[in-house]
């Protein structure tokens, strides 16, 4: 394991190299993680950790004077040292040129660098131009199109940029911020293998630009992509390995790597948020509601990744929790995508779908590839039951994000919907395909073969017994189970299902119409197969209920009895019914 | 003969353990084995107690009003009336106590049970006086009965007898029965043991905080400070109450008081953060929240107090305080009137609803909940400066000044009465009297001048300028003011 105080100096030159570049994000995140390592304890008494976890002040005396140019060697896994400050840097024109760029005058700051020739400068003109034509982007596809419809606007200046870049590469002159720009690029232009390998060599060359690793997490979509792209060993690697296998729905294995880097970054709230982030893909949603409830203790102003939290609430039913939730992001920042999510979520829960429905296009508005946003307004059209634009909706996720298993099981229910049982049964697999393991999307298609139109009852027994087996914790599978077992008249095999689906019920003390069911079946079945005892048993059991079954069970047992009578005729004339 | 004596002695110490432990069925088994097998007094207490720890309130009664000692031994005739008191039979339980008269400072008049025996000690090291407890016992039967004043009494007795009946006190403070005078004057007559130094320190923390600043600041730092003459003879001990949740509630009350409410409202989120059913910290950091208008705060507050105490008429005002807080006051006072209905002797609640309707002008209908709660706490001089407002609102002045003088009477320290005593003279036309009272409040504003006590200065400049026609000399107090109002808000 490598050494806390080696990640911290790395961090600190890091987020200095960083902002520098005007890479906000990607030194935000590492100031975050640099505030996120445990602190030594026997250096600091656990409160003194405890508060610094809150404060944001931490550490401001070491400014650049006393920055330690290289990481210790010893404890690092690349034998990349870090990189000595770029002379440009200091240059006037580079000072002129950041400071338009951090006001978002993108044109200006590149043009202020049109003449200049070193590395930093280089990038950060690359750089102004690229957020140029992004916002350009922006503005188009508001101007033409409506929030529903696809936009065809493009970035300009890629083409350009393209052409430079690559130049540059083939100089080798490029550094490996050069190079990650020159990914985005490529992955904006369509060439992900290209953008992958110039990513790679990116962050090989300087691993703490999380930008980067987020760029090339994205350009992962199986895992043998995954193993084959040749990464040196680093922390940030770990990290990186983390976000990855939980987009591949590794969850376990993302979930052991986060664990393993909480050694070091005890205090980290990214982490947590993953952590989070992968129990709630588990569904372990007691899980993730204590940990959100403490990473807003720690972090009470915190918008990212709160949408998530808002959907455990929803899920949850916690009305208050949600409703104090939107409220507080609210206040701290309205027009944040996942503070309109929230709010939503909110309305949602609260009945209004309508409202509802506003919030969420909102959120698409501030940032038209939220996926969760177009999964959750789909379904907030479904309970409309406005199919179309529901359909509309679940499709555009898909586009953005082709394994969103919730939003083609969402298509999969418009279709139901729409009395188009072929056309669901095709997303309800597709659904499958991306979670094997959620028995509710197995129902789902069970019920699609069920239905009058296909009534494909085999299939729809195969579809129930993998929900049974993936711990279906509504119980639908059971009951429809032996139900189905026992229309197509095969009544072993329903009277098996019967006794599991009363077992279960008895273990988990639910009571419900099912049990009658059940018990009527087992008792007629049991004397059927004249097996009077168990017969019995069930019988008076179902004593205990009202109804016509209790009259039915009286004259089941009365049959029993008086068909048993010429064997044991003595003993029923001592307890008469 | 020996051997049954060591076997009786192992069982009374299985009765003990077995109460400590909860197992009361065990102990009142085997409690009744030892007390027929000695028939000793002290082993029928010790059965009557294990009665009444297991609930069995009738049978403990029965036992000990059956044994002859019962009228004989105070400690018997307690028990026999916590079990009445228990069962709701308070007159019952006040004739099990004896005849008593207790005079208007809680002094016992002629106490006949002087003569009566009073047999061997619990056993505890320090025990609290058993008059004490009886004293308080018929303090809360009187209450019970709705005989305030002998209850108030009754409780001042149980607090003198033994300082350490921390109950009593509470009763008295909490539910408002005593002013600012009275409780000052109760607690200077408690007689402290020596080493209970600390003790007379906390009650006086903990009793109403109209003091000058550094009074107040002061009675703080003695018991942050922790005790010396404790620490010399013990050095490895350091006791400080620094951090005790109890003592930083009666300082967070403290800055409720003096109006700075968002000091109050960190320090007791901290708390709650520490002790989250802290029942008192919970009321202050509600006000807090209220004043500060943290609605969301609130809300997540009341949603957990109701459904976590859905008994407490604190967690159905805190639903009023929501509702308050986002002006919904037809709401707020269904919630505000759900928890007086729930606990009666609950003073917020009741001013709650005064101040919903007095928000819509109702003030008929507020005046008649402030009287209710001025007659129930007559501690407290909230309601009657309420009304005296109400009154003022009507233009009644004559009636509002009378109200507003009750109020002086009952806490003679609050600036907030001045400044409407103020107030009315103005409106009557005595503006001379009117800066009188505004230049008394200001002598009153326990800490540095904050906005809070803005309203004041310029009640006062407004009088001086209506003065100055006859007097020139009040101009130049005038100016003074002035100057010092726009110090209060710079930015004006």
């Amino acid at each position: 394991m490598v050494s806390k105080e080696s990640c911290r100096s790395e961090l600190r030159t890091a987020i200095h190299q960083l902002n520098d570049r005007c890479l906000h994000s990607a030194s935000r995140w590492a100031a975050e993680q640099l505030v996120g390592i445990e602190q030594d304890p026997a250096k600091f008494t656990p409160s003194h950790t405890r508060f610094q976890r809150g404060s944001s002040s931490i550490r401001r005396r070491f400014g650049p004077s006393d920055l330690p140019s290289t990481p210790v060697g010893g404890a690092l896994y690349v034998a990349t040292p870090v990189h000595e400050e770029d002379d440009s840097a200091d240059s006037d024109f580079y000072l002129l040129a950041k400071a338009y760029f951090d006001c978002k005058e993108y044109r200006r700051a590149a043009h202020v660098l049109r003449d200049q020739t070193g590395k930093n400068a280089f990038f950060l003109r690359c750089y102004a131009l690229y957020l140029a034509g992004e916002k350009r982007k922006e503005e188009e596809s508001i101007e033409l199109e409506g929030p529903l419809g696809k936009c065809d606007a493009v970035n300009r200046e890629l083409t350009s940029l393209e052409n430079e870049l690559s130049k540059q590469l083939k100089n080798e002159t490029i550094d490996p911020f050069g190079l990650y720009l020159y990914g985005i690029v490529l992955k904006e232009r369509g060439r992900e293998d290209l953008a992958r390998t110039v990513l790679v060599e990116s962050v090989n060359s300087y691993p703490w630009n999380w930008s980067a690793w987020s760029e090339l997490q994205s350009l992962c979509s199986t895992i043998d992509i995954l193993n084959g792209l040749g990464l040196k060993n680093h922390w940030m690697k770990d990290f990186f390995l983390g976000s990855a296998y939980q987009e591949l729905r590794m969850h376990n294995e993302s979930l052991s790597k986060y664990e393993y880097l909480q050694g070091i970054f005890r205090f980290s709230n990214h982490i947590q948020a993953q952590i989070a982030k992968a129990q709630y893909s588990l569904r372990e949603f007691e899980e993730v509601e204590v940990i959100f409830e403490e990473l807003l203790r720690n972090d009470p102003y915190r918008v990212e990744d709160m949408d998530m939290y808002s959907n455990v609430l929803y899920a949850k039913e916690v009305f208050p929790a949600l409703s104090y939730l939107a409220h507080r992001v609210f206040m701290t920042d309205k027009y944040r995508p996942e503070s309109c999510c929230i709010i939503g979520n909110y309305y949602s829960l609260k009945g209004q779908h309508e409202k509802s429905v506003m919030y969420f296009r909102r959120a698409l508005k501030l940032n038209k590839n939220y996926l969760s946003a177009w999964t959750l307004m789909g379904h907030e059209y479904v309970e409309m039951k406005n199919t179309p634009a529901a359909v509309d909706a679940y499709r555009r996720a898909v586009d953005i994000n082709s394994c969103d298993y919730r939003a083609w099981y969402g298509l999969g229910q418009a279709y139901e919907m729409m009395c188009m049982p072929y056309y669901a049964l095709y997303y309800f697999r597709k659904s499958v395909y991306l979670q094997p393991n959620d028995s509710r999307l197995w129902i789902a298609m069970a019920q699609c073969y069920e239905t009058e139109q296909l009534h494909m009852l085999e299939d729809a027994i195969k579809c129930y017994k993998r929900a049974a087996n993936c711990n279906d914790r509504e119980a639908i599978a059971l009951p429809r189970l032996a139900k189905l077992h026992s229309e197509l008249g095969r009544l072993e095999e329903a009277a098996y299902y019967y006794k599991k689906d009363l077992e279960r019920m008895e273990a988990e003390e639910r009571e419900g119409p099912n049990i009658l069911e059940a018990l009527m079946f087992l008792a007629t079945y049991c004397r059927s197969q004249k097996k009077f005892e168990e017969a019995e048993v069930y019988c008076t059991r179902l004593l205990d209920y009202k109804g016509p079954e209790k009259e039915k069970a009286k004259s089941l047992l009365r049959g029993m009895r008086t068909s048993q009578s010429g064997l044991t005729s003595t003993e029923t004339e001592h307890f008469p019914p | 003969m020996m051997r049954q004596e060591a076997m009786v002695e192992k069982l009374r110490g299985a009765v003990r353990d077995c109460m400590s432990k909860h197992l009361y069925s065990s102990a009142i088994f085997f409690a009744d084995k030892v007390a027929a097998f000695t028939s000793d007094p002290a082993d029928i207490y010790m059965q009557a107690q294990a009665l009444f720890l297991g609930r069995h309130y009738r049978r403990a009664f029965h036992l000990l009003n059956a044994s002859h000692i019962v009228l004989r031994d105070l400690r018997f005739r307690y028990l026999a009336a916590k079990c009445l008191e228990e069962l709701k039979e308070w007159d019952q339980c006040l004739l099990m106590l004896g005849e008593a008269k207790v005079d208007e400072h809680g002094n016992v008049l002629d106490s006949k049970d002087c003569n009566a025996i009073y047999m061997d000690k619990d056993g505890e090291d320090c025990e609290i006086n058993i008059l004490s407890a009886i004293c308080f016992l018929r303090g809360k039967a009187y209450e019970a009965l709705e005989n305030r004043s002998q209850a108030h009494q009754w409780y001042k007795a149980a607090v003198k007898a033994d300082p350490l009946c921390y109950e009593a006190l509470e009763c008295l403070i909490d539910n408002h029965m005593l002013t600012y005078e009275e409780e000052k004057n109760l607690l200077s007559s408690l007689r402290f043991a020596p080493e209970d130094g600390w003790l007379s320190s906390f009650y006086s923390c903990f009793i109403k905080k109209y003091d000058k600043e550094n009074v107040v600041e002061a009675k703080f730092r003695e018991l942050e400070m922790g005790h010396r003459e404790l620490n010399t003879s013990r050095s490895s001990m350091t006791c400080t109450l620094k951090n005790n949740t109890d003592l930083l509630a009666c300082k967070a009350e403290y800055y409720h008081q003096s109006g700075e409410y968002q000091k109050c409202f960190d320090l007791t989120s901290e708390l709650l953060e520490r002790d989250p059913f802290h029942l008192k910290c919970t009321l202050v950091h509600l006000a807090a929240a209220m004043e500060l208008g943290h609605s969301n705060e609130l809300y997540l507050m009341a949603c957990n107090l109701v459904k976590d105490y859905p008994q407490k008429a604190l967690s159905w005002f805190a639903i009023g305080c929501y509702y308050y807080c986002i002006k919904k006051y037809d709401q707020s006072r269904r919630f505000f009137s759900k928890a007086t209905s729930l606990d009666g002797t609950f003073l917020h609640a009741w001013i709650g609803h005064g101040n919903a309707f007095a928000a819509q002008e109702e003030g008929d209908q507020a005046m008649s909940s402030f009287r209710t709660a001025a007659r129930l706490f007559p501690g407290c001089h909230l309601p009657t400066l309420y009304i005296g407002m109400e009154y003022m609102r009507t233009h009644s002045f004559k009636l509002a000044e009378q109200f507003f003088m009750q109020a002086k009477t009952i806490c003679p320290s609050d600036p907030l009465v001045y400044n409407e005593l103020g107030v009315v003279a103005y409106h009557m036309k005595e503006y001379k009297r009117a800066v009188w009272w505004f230049e008394k409040t200001l002598t009153f504003v326990p800490s540095s001048l904050s906005e809070m006590w803005e309203p004041t200065l310029v009640n006062l400049a407004h009088a001086l300028r209506k003065l100055s026609c006859w007097f020139p000399g009040s101009i130049k107090r005038l100016y003074h003011i002035m100057r010092k109002l726009l110090l209060c808000q710079p930015e004006v």
